[in-house]
C-alpha cells in the first residue's frame, strides 16, 4: 500500500498548525494594537522617539546589542501598599484604627505623612485597612506595586507589554541577558554622556562589566586648536594621551540617544500601577 | 524436473512486496493523550488570557485586571500631587516645601499657596512670575518659569492641592475644572505675571 499522500498531509499539517501558532495568531492578536493610553490620563503612549533616537535604534540593531541584552521585564505578581496621606483632626481614633492593624506604623510616627500603613498585601487585605480609616478622617491611598526579581533588581516598575513596542521597528524584545535588561535605561541613566563613555569604555564607569568597548563608534583625533565640544570626559586608563580627544561618531550619538530614551515605566491599563 | 526448481516457494516469498501491518494504539496512550488534551485546556483556561491583547502573567484575565486598576479618590489624587510636586517643584522648592535660599521661596504656610484666592495661585505655575514678591516677610526678587504650562489640568490641579495640604498646611482641594478655567482665561498671556498684578485680581 502506498502512505506518500497521507505522510505528506500529517507533514503539511504538522507544519501549517505551527506557522498558525506561531505567525498568524500573534499576528491575529496583537498585530494590529492601536496606540494606547496611559492609565489615568489621555496622553498617548508611546510618543515616537525623537530623530536621533530613532536612529539610534539601527545603530542598536546593527552593532547586535539585542544578542545580549533584554528590552523586557517579567513580573510575578502584584501587592497593594496602603499610605497614609493626611492624619485628619480625630488623631485617637486614628491610633485606635492602627492598633488593630498588623502594622509598622503606630501612633507616635504619625507626625510626617505620608507614610506607610501596610506594604505587599492583597487586594483584600488592602481593602480592609482602607476601611479600617473609613470613619476617622484620617486619608489613606491604596497603590498597586508590581512585583518579582526584575523590580527587586530596578529594571523596571512593571511587566514590559507590547504597547511598549509600538513606535519601534524592528521590535527588539532579546531574549538573552548576558547584560542588564535595558527596557528602562533610560530611566536608571538619562544622561547621553554616561552612555557614550559607557560604549567607549565600559569598565571606567561599571567596574565589572563584561560589554565590549565598542570604540569603533568613536573618532581618536589630535586636538587642533580648540578641543571639540563633543570630546568625551574620560579618566583613568580610558583617557587618551595628551593632545589626543575621543570623539564620537554620529552612530555613537544616535545609539547614546537610543538608550537614554527607553523607558517603559508609565503606567497602562495591561499593566496596572501607581503611577511615580 | 527443471520446473520444479523453478517453482522454488523460498524464491516466491522473497519477490512478494513487503507490506505494512497494523496494530490498534494502546489503550494507556489514549487514555495519557485525553489526560494531556485536558490538563493542557485546563492551563490554557486558567492562565492563558483567552488570547486576549490585553492579558499578561501574572494577571489571568481582563476581569482579574480590574482588579489591579488604580483607583480614584482624595488620598490618590493628593498622592498624584506629592509625585509631580518631586519631579517638578521640589528641585527647587525642596521637597520638604521650605524652599531654597537664593532660588525659591517656602510653600510652608505661605500666604499665597493657602490663600483662598486659588485664581493667584493657578496664575503662577502656569504662566510664571517674575520680579519682586513677598513670602511670609521676606522679599524675594527672582523669575519663575512657567513650569506648570505643560502640566495637564489633573496633575496641575493635585500638585497644587498637595502643596495646600502638605507640611502643616491646610487649605481647600483645587479642583481639575478650577486649572481648566484659569488656564483658559489666561490662554492669551505669555508673560510672566507680577506679584502685583496678581494681588490685583479678586
Amino acid at each position: 500500500m502506498n502512505y506518500g499522500a497521507l505522510i505528506f498531509l500529517v507533514g503539511f499539517i504538522g507544519l501549517a498548525s505551527s506557522w498558525f501558532g506561531l505567525v498568524l495568531a500573534p499576528q491575529l492578536q496583537l498585530g494590529r494594537q492601536p496606540i494606547t493610553k496611559i492609565q489615568g490620563g489621555n496622553d498617548p503612549y508611546p510618543s515616537r522617539r525623537l530623530g536621533l533616537a530613532e536612529q539610534g535604534l539601527q545603530v542598536y540593531r546593527a552593532n547586535g546589542c539585542v544578542s545580549c541584552h533584554s528590552q523586557q521585564v517579567q513580573q510575578s505578581g502584584t501587592v497593594f501598599d496602603v499610605v497614609m496621606t493626611e492624619l485628619g483632626t480625630n488623631q485617637p481614633a486614628v491610633v485606635a484604627a492602627l492598633a488593630k492593624l498588623d502594622s509598622k506604623l503606630t501612633g507616635a510616627s504619625l507626625s510626617s505623612l505620608p507614610q506607610d500603613v501596610v506594604r505587599g498585601v492583597n487586594k483584600l487585605q488592602a481593602d480592609e485597612v482602607n476601611a479600617a480609616f473609613k470613619d476617622t478622617g484620617a486619608k489613606v491611598a491604596v497603590q498597586i506595586r508590581p512585583v518579582g526579581p526584575d523590580m527587586d533588581w530596578g529594571w523596571g516598575r512593571r511587566a514590559t507589554v507590547a504597547a511598549d513596542f509600538l513606535q519601534d521597528s524592528p521590535v527588539m524584545p532579546g531574549s538573552q541577558r548576558l547584560g542588564p535588561d535595558l527596557a528602562n535605561v533610560g530611566v536608571r541613566k538619562p544622561d547621553v554622556n554616561w552612555h557614550l563613555v559607557h560604549l567607549y569604555a565600559p569598565k571606567s564607569v561599571v567596574p565589572d562589566s563584561t560589554m565590549p568597548p565598542y570604540r569603533f563608534l568613536f573618532e581618536k583625533r589630535k586636538i587642533d586648536r580648540h578641543a571639540s565640544p563633543d570630546a568625551l570626559q574620560l579618566t583613568g586608563e580610558a583617557a587618551p594621551e595628551a593632545g589626543y580627544e575621543i570623539v564620537p561618531t554620529a552612530e555613537a550619538k544616535a545609539l547614546a540617544a537610543y538608550l537614554a530614551s527607553l523607558r517603559a515605566d508609565v503606567p497602562l491599563f495591561e499593566a496596572p500601577m501607581t503611577a511615580k | 524436473m527443471s520446473h520444479n526448481v523453478q517453482s522454488n516457494p523460498a524464491a516466491s516469498v522473497n519477490d512478494a512486496e513487503p507490506r505494512a501491518g497494523s496494530a490498534s494504539m494502546p489503550v494507556w496512550m489514549l487514555v495519557a493523550v485525553m489526560v494531556l488534551v485536558f490538563g493542557g485546556g485546563l492551563y490554557f483556561d486558567t492562565y492563558g488570557g483567552w488570547f486576549s491583547p490585553q492579558v499578561y502573567a501574572p494577571y489571568r484575565s481582563v476581569n482579574d485586571l480590574m482588579a489591579y486598576q488604580p483607583v480614584s479618590g482624595e488620598g490618590a489624587f493628593l498622592l498624584r500631587g506629592k509625585v509631580v510636586y518631586e519631579q517638578v517643584c521640589a528641585l527647587c522648592h525642596g521637597a520638604d516645601g521650605n524652599g531654597k535660599p537664593g532660588q525659591a521661596p517656602t510653600f510652608v504656610d505661605s500666604e499665597w499657596v493657602i490663600t483662598d484666592n486659588t485664581g493667584r495661585l493657578i496664575r503662577i505655575p502656569l504662566q510664571g512670575l517674575n520680579g519682586p514678591i513677598k513670602v511670609k516677610g521676606v522679599d524675594w526678587n527672582l523669575a519663575m518659569p512657567a513650569m506648570g504650562a505643560a502640566l495637564p489640568d489633573a496633575d496641575l490641579a493635585a500638585v497644587l492641592s498637595y502643596m495646600r495640604n502638605a507640611w502643616g498646611n491646610k487649605a481647600s482641594l483645587i479642583t481639575p475644572e478650577e486649572v481648566a478655567a484659569v488656564r483658559a482665561a489666561t490662554a492669551s498671556r505669555t508673560q510672566p505675571w507680577t506679584a502685583a498684578e496678581l494681588e490685583a485680581l479678586k
